[in-house]
């Protein structure tokens, strides 16, 4: 009975620190991502987009995705998607590079919580995503 | 939805801070609830297995594999709820298990890369996107990241401990 009740403790103060992150985070990203800066932002990474073989009309997907995640940020990655009529190419590199790097913001914090090195986790996560998606756009040529 | 955009952003009406700040603590509501609903029950019940011989002998069966990216046989069970539930379900499993820092590093690379599959492979293909492929990459990237990051490791400790220790960027 005192070992399930300190686990039950426990697993609330688990629970807890992990919502202490969630909730903030959320809230604060909900609020930035109407800014100017943040709709202009598709002009300054183009460069890098193209680098891994990506147009600029995935931007909005590709970004949505990395800071949110796929789940949080479907409504928008699915929506953007049609609107812009992403060809078979973009949608297969935006899904490689946000399969290897979504979500980095809350998946990483919530890993530092229980202890593991943040900064390894990001840029394992970026090196492979950019690795793989610019590897595989030079091999796919443009249709 | 086929409305004349600018370039590169969906033209939907900007709401306004306090409309922004509702839907973000909503959201962050419903996902805290979903964040006890999966954490609880996984972690008591993790936690109070790691008393039995229960959890010992079935993370001996996947010893062998699980080594292979530095970690214990129990994380075996971290991977299955990372695989088929999300991120908080795996984290519920690993916090029991009391690994070293370099072991939650590890999961957290590969789960990162790897996790909630069934849904997000969902999300994926609806978007046009081949999820199936999709989905087969990530648990490739999963395994290969991980393999990576421990030969990385290794070496960063034989450098950073060996003689031939760096002197640091200067």
């Amino acid at each position: 009975m005192d070992a399930l009740l300190a686990a039950l403790l426990e697993a609330l103060k688990l629970s807890g620190k992990l919502i202490l992150i969630i909730v903030p985070l959320v809230t604060v990203f909900e609020v930035l991502r109407h800014l100017p800066v943040f709709r202009k932002a598709g002009n300054l990474v183009e460069p890098a987009m193209r680098g891994v073989g990506l147009t600029r009309d995935a931007a909005i997907p590709l970004f949505t995705g990395i800071f949110l995640g796929i789940v949080y940020g479907a409504g928008i990655i699915i929506r953007v998607a049609q609107q812009k009529g992403l060809s078979a190419r973009d949608l297969f590199l935006m899904g490689l590079f946000l399969a290897t790097c979504h979500s980095v913001v809350e998946d990483i914090l919530i890993f530092m919580v229980i202890g593991g090195s943040g900064p390894a986790i990001f840029s394992m996560r970026l090196g492979l995503a950019v690795l793989l998606t610019g590897l595989t756009a030079r091999v796919w040529k443009k249709a | 939805m086929s409305e004349p955009e600018a370039a590169g952003v969906p033209d939907t009406p900007v709401p306004g801070i306090p409309e922004r700040i509702r839907t973000g603590l909503s959201a962050g509501v419903r996902t805290s609830r979903k964040i006890i609903k999966v954490t609880v029950p996984l972690y008591v019940g993790v936690a109070l297995l790691k008393e039995t011989p229960v959890l010992d002998r079935l993370g001996h069966l996947f010893g062998p594999v699980m080594g292979l990216f530095g970690l214990p046989g129990e994380a075996a069970f971290a991977f299955v709820a990372a695989f088929l539930i999300n991120i908080y379900a795996a984290i519920a499993v690993i916090a029991p298990l009391h690994l070293t820092p370099f072991q939650v590093t590890q999961c957290g690379l590969m789960m990162g890369v790897a996790h909630n599959l069934v849904v997000e492979g969902g999300v994926l293909s609806s978007t046009g996107a081949r999820g199936g492929v999709l989905t087969l990459c990530r648990i490739l990237v999963c395994c290969a990241g991980g393999l990576l990051l421990r030969g990385m490791w290794h070496l960063w400790h034989a450098v950073a401990s060996g003689p031939l220790a760096f002197p640091g960027p200067s």
